[in-house]
């Protein structure tokens, strides 16, 4: 049984159809990458998977169990956390208040995940005491994904973690998500940068406006010609 | 087009902030110009404003703000010499209290302020001879001639840097401190009239400020003033002598001073009092309290508290605590058994128990819990040093947080002592102004303040809540055309579990469906509910009485046991009601705000997307806010209910939903102190402006101060710390470690 399946699901928003009834699945310890141009259904499809979205037809199946039409907050407490696009630190608390947001579902913050979180980014245990409205992009993704952690996630969500930042950024933030999924979170990431998505991805699909075109294992992808052309920018010579 | 050089842009720049000064000074004429027209010449105020000669003064008072802002950065030196800012807020203090304030209550003085006062008392050969000086013999108006002297000696004193100046200043200043009370107190003597009027004592406050000012310059070595750094020194180092100050000032004039006992003319100090009640069967405890007791117990607490606070000694800070708070009680104890013999003698017209009173008895008894305070204080801060201590750190004590922290709680715990002990001081006026304003829109802005401040949704319907917490209690009264079963007809206090209940049901039913808009357009649908509300209470007459309103609606009552307790003839004792139930929502929501849910809304304020991603119920938050917020406003309309008697749809427009806002936001949105600050403040304005200015100009003047706010302190009186932070630009530190970290180091 895998971790996550998602069965054909469509998604609307009013009478646009975002998703036209797309299917995929997610093994328990994997890193699956989504990979489309703008407006090809990523982050709707990650947002449905959230629960901060209702499909209008289909199913989605966590561990077994039907999730979709769940709301978020329910969906955390199953360990599905997801780290928006655009970041979305709380800018005027403090980078340590952010992880203890992360921690909400919880009582109180685990303090040794908390000391992970700081050992895992030292950047942010500089910073703990910050504005997190004051750090740079990179940092702020860096919060964005340590807030996730502190939600225990066993399903990790990652939307566009790459978005706008510096190339040696990216890489480091890939390190760390492998890093992440090396002790055991389930990883489903969104990107536009394909190559970095799919050297890190154990498998990928291809999605576009709103349907599912392609699929495969990392490596087969990234050898696919019309990825290539599409999203590594590499002509064709036939 | 030729580019201008760097001088000409200068010269220009220069040109329109003349140009900017001058028209404020035009603006600043038509101000306080006279206002009245004629229904034939419209212009007539116009032209008496601009007049010739006027308009000079004002347009000279824009030149000097010209000058003051060109040639400020090369005073700067001299203006932040130490001691130099309270020296000016002293002077303004002075000049306030010689201008605008009340220096009696007599109708035999035209407007009783000083002015008119002067006039009066300088000829008059009966007054001592000392207060007559105050006022004027040889020059007119001695007072104003002292004011200046003492202020250019102290300048100097702060300019040249020269110690033995500011010290003659200081003494000076003091001196005419306490001139000003003694004339003060002499006039009202002479004129036998039980004064409430502030302007002596305001001007001896101000003086003292200017003393206090000459010795900060004398004593200090920096040549640059260092507020924050005084402010740890002064409050770190002993947080409690501030408050024993107070209180001694306030309890030297409240037992030798003051009147205790006053009805007719006789306005009887504490001694005078004991005399008069020395020949009748007063019981002996009061007697003697009267004879001596008294004066014992306050000089004895006044001496534990200041020894206390001076040693920070823990036995003697709870010595303080217990003498301050019983002394308070048998001070009570006794001014209740004197005034209530003395209404059973018939004294000159004395009528019972709590009546007839002058100012003296509250005086000391708000000397005596500032003692308490005092005592309060020393335990917290060693409390604070303990912790310090134990985390291993020998900042967290002395640091700047800590002082502030002690700022911040001998603030609030003078603010407390003033709200139990100065309305029954003031006139019947400001009771009722205390009560019916003041009050309840506090009530009314804690409410809000949840849903605004903390939890970001803008709701401007909100005094709708208001309406139904003040209907429901007219319906559970009988006062509507619908009654309740027989069994269930209430006394107005037990209608506010109710009053709650209708209140979250409207709070949730309004909040369901709409809770999913955002910012303007939840404004829009709340600001409609308002109305609905309101046009409802208007129309169904068979239910609300339409447009007459509910009337007769009991004063509340509470029986206990052996306690009964009733309402209904003074403002006073709903003023005491009110301040119960403030106090109580004040600690529900005290905790609040760093509490699961007060981070909750805190995120969804912030960013409603990532908290949905941190697993916050972002619709039930949202909810709940809405339902405190909306029970807040019931209770607050309950007590109005009972308080007036009777309202009409009339009470509940708009206009005052968003007044409420703009309470809120004028005292700093998310704070409490602030939100309550807010609504005090601009509650308490409108109605100091009517002795200032024509009744037409009130809100002209409220105007100009929120404009000023906005400009100078845009993000409230007492400003949360997160909002602050967004206004300022997130510049700032959260916290004195993060400064560590070099800014703009980025990754």
């Amino acid at each position: 049984m895998s971790l996550l399946e998602v069965d054909d699901i469509e998604v609307r928003y009013g009478a646009i159809r975002a998703l036209k009834g797309i299917s995929f699945h997610v093994e328990e310890g994997e890193v699956v990458a989504l990979l489309g141009a703008n407006g090809a259904g990523k982050t709707t499809t990650q947002k449905t998977v959230s629960g901060m979205m209702r499909p209008s037809l289909g199913e989605i199946r966590f561990d077994g169990e039907r999730i979709d039409g769940l709301p978020a907050h329910d969906l955390i407490n199953l360990g599905i956390c997801h780290v928006p696009e655009g970041r979305r630190v709380f800018p005027l608390m403090s980078v340590a208040e952010n992880l203890e947001m992360g921690a909400f579902r919880f009582k109180r913050p685990d303090p040794q995940l908390l000391a992970r979180c700081f050992e895992m980014f030292p950047r942010l245990k500089e910073r703990e005491h910050q504005y997190a409205g004051t750090l740079s992009g990179g940092e702020q993704q860096m919060l964005a994904i340590a807030r996730a952690l502190m939600g225990k996630p066993r399903l990790l969500l990652l939307d566009e973690p790459s978005m706008g930042l510096a190339p040696l950024i990216v890489r480091q933030i890939f390190d760390i998500v492998r890093e992440i999924n090396s002790t055991g979170v389930t990883v489903l990431i969104v990107e536009q940068n394909a190559a970095q998505a799919l050297g890190l991805a154990n498998r990928g699909y291809v999605l576009e406006t709103g349907e599912m075109v392609l699929s495969g294992t990392g490596k087969e992808l990234l050898a696919d010609d019309r990825i290539r052309a599409a999203y590594l920018g590499e002509e064709i010579t036939t | 087009m030729k580019r201008r050089s760097v001088e000409a842009e200068a010269r220009i720049e220069n040109l329109k902030r003349f140009g900017a000064c001058l028209a404020g000074g035009f603006v600043l004429a038509l101000m306080v110009g006279t206002q009245e027209g004629t229904q034939q010449d419209f212009g007539y105020a116009f032209r008496q404003s601009v007049a010739m000669p006027r308009i000079l003064i004002f347009l000279g008072i824009g030149v000097l703000l010209y000058l003051a802002i060109t040639f400020g950065p090369r005073a700067k030196p001299y203006l932040t010499r130490p001691g130099l800012r309270p020296l000016g807020a002293g002077v303004l203090t002075v000049i306030i209290s010689l201008t605008l304030l009340k220096w009696t209550d007599s109708p035999q003085i035209n407007t009783g302020k000083f002015r008119p006062l002067a006039d009066a008392a300088a000829p008059t050969q009966a007054l001592d001879s000392l207060a007559r000086l105050w006022f004027g013999s040889a020059f007119s108006q001695t007072a104003w001639l002292l004011l200046i002297i003492v202020t250019v000696l102290a300048a100097a004193g702060m300019i040249r840097r020269s110690a033995p100046l500011s010290y003659a200043a200081a003494i000076l200043a003091g001196v005419l401190g306490i001139w000003a009370e003694y004339a003060s107190a002499a006039v009202s003597k002479f004129l036998h009239y039980p004064s409430h009027a502030t302007g002596g004592a305001v001007a001896m406050l101000g003086f003292f400020t200017i003393a206090v000012a000459s010795l900060v310059s004398a004593r200090s070595q920096a040549a640059e003033a260092d507020t924050d750094g005084f402010i740890d020194r002064v409050l770190g180092w002993r947080p409690g002598l501030a408050l024993v100050v107070l209180g001694f000032a306030v309890g030297l004039v409240g037992v030798f001073n003051a009147a205790w006992f006053s009805p007719g003319d006789r306005n009887a100090t504490l001694s005078t009092t004991a005399s008069m009640f020395g020949a009748t069967n007063l019981n002996g405890f009061a007697q003697t309290y009267l004879d001596w007791l008294g004066f014992v117990l306050f000089f004895v607490t006044l001496v534990v508290a200041g020894v206390a606070s001076y040693l920070r000694h823990r036995l003697l800070a709870y010595a303080a605590i217990v003498l301050g708070l019983v002394s308070t009680l048998l001070t009570l104890v006794v001014v209740h058994d004197f005034s209530a013999l003395g209404g059973k003698q018939g004294f000159d017209g004395a009528q019972g128990a709590w009546d007839n009173l002058g100012t003296g008895a509250w005086m000391t008894c708000a000397a005596l819990s500032l003692f308490a305070g005092a005592g309060y204080l020393v335990l917290k801060d060693l409390r604070i040093e303990a912790k310090g201590v134990r985390a291993g750190s020998d900042i967290v004590g002395s640091g700047t947080a800590g002082a502030r922290g002690q700022v911040a709680a001998a603030t609030m715990l003078v603010v407390i002592i003033a709200a139990l002990f100065y309305p029954p001081t003031a006139t019947e006026f400001w009771q009722t102004v205390l009560v019916s304003e003041i009050g309840i829109y506090v009530l009314l802005a804690i409410g809000l303040n949840v849903v605004v401040g903390w939890a970001g949704l803008l709701d401007l319907g909100f005094i709708a809540f208001y309406a139904i917490g003040s209907y429901t209690t007219a319906y559970f009264t009988g006062r509507l055309p619908v009654q309740p079963p027989d069994w269930l007809l209430l006394s107005p206090l037990a209608c506010i579990p109710f009053a709650i209940a209708a209140c979250l049901i409207a709070g949730v039913a309004l909040g369901f469906p709409t809770l999913r808009l955002r910012g303007d357009y939840l404004a829009i649908v709340t600001l409609g509910f308002g109305e609905i509300i309101r046009v409802i209470a208007n129309n169904a007459n068979g239910f609300t009485n339409g447009p007459r309103g509910a009337f007769n609606i009991p004063a509340p009552q509470i029986h206990l046991g052996p306690i009964h307790l009733t309402w209904g003839d003074s403002a006073l004792g709903f003023w005491y009601l009110l301040l119960v139930l403030i106090a109580i929502i004040v600690l529900l929501f005290n905790r609040l705000e760093n509490s699961r849910l007060g981070r909750a809304w805190a995120a969804i304020r912030e960013d409603e997307v990532a908290a949905q991603a941190t697993g916050i119920n972002t619709r039930n938050v949202k909810l709940l806010a809405f339902a405190i917020g909306a029970s807040t406003s019931g209770v607050a309309g309950v007590f109005f209910a009972s308080q007036v008697g009777s309202f009409t749809p009339e009470n509940f427009v708009l206009n005052n939903s968003i007044l409420v806002v703009a309470y809120v936001v004028f005292g700093g949105m998310g704070s409490l102190p602030g939100a309550m600050a807010g609504a005090a403040v601009l509650t308490w304005l409108p109605e100091f402006l009517k002795d200032q200015v024509p009744a037409e100009d009130r809100q002209m003047w409220i105007g100009a101060l929120i404009l000023v706010m906005m400009i100078f302190r845009p993000a409230g009186l007492i400003p949360a710390r997160r909002r602050k932070a967004e206004l300022s630009g997130l510049d700032r530190p959260s916290s004195a470690e993060a400064t560590a970290v070099p800014a703009g180091e980025g990754m």
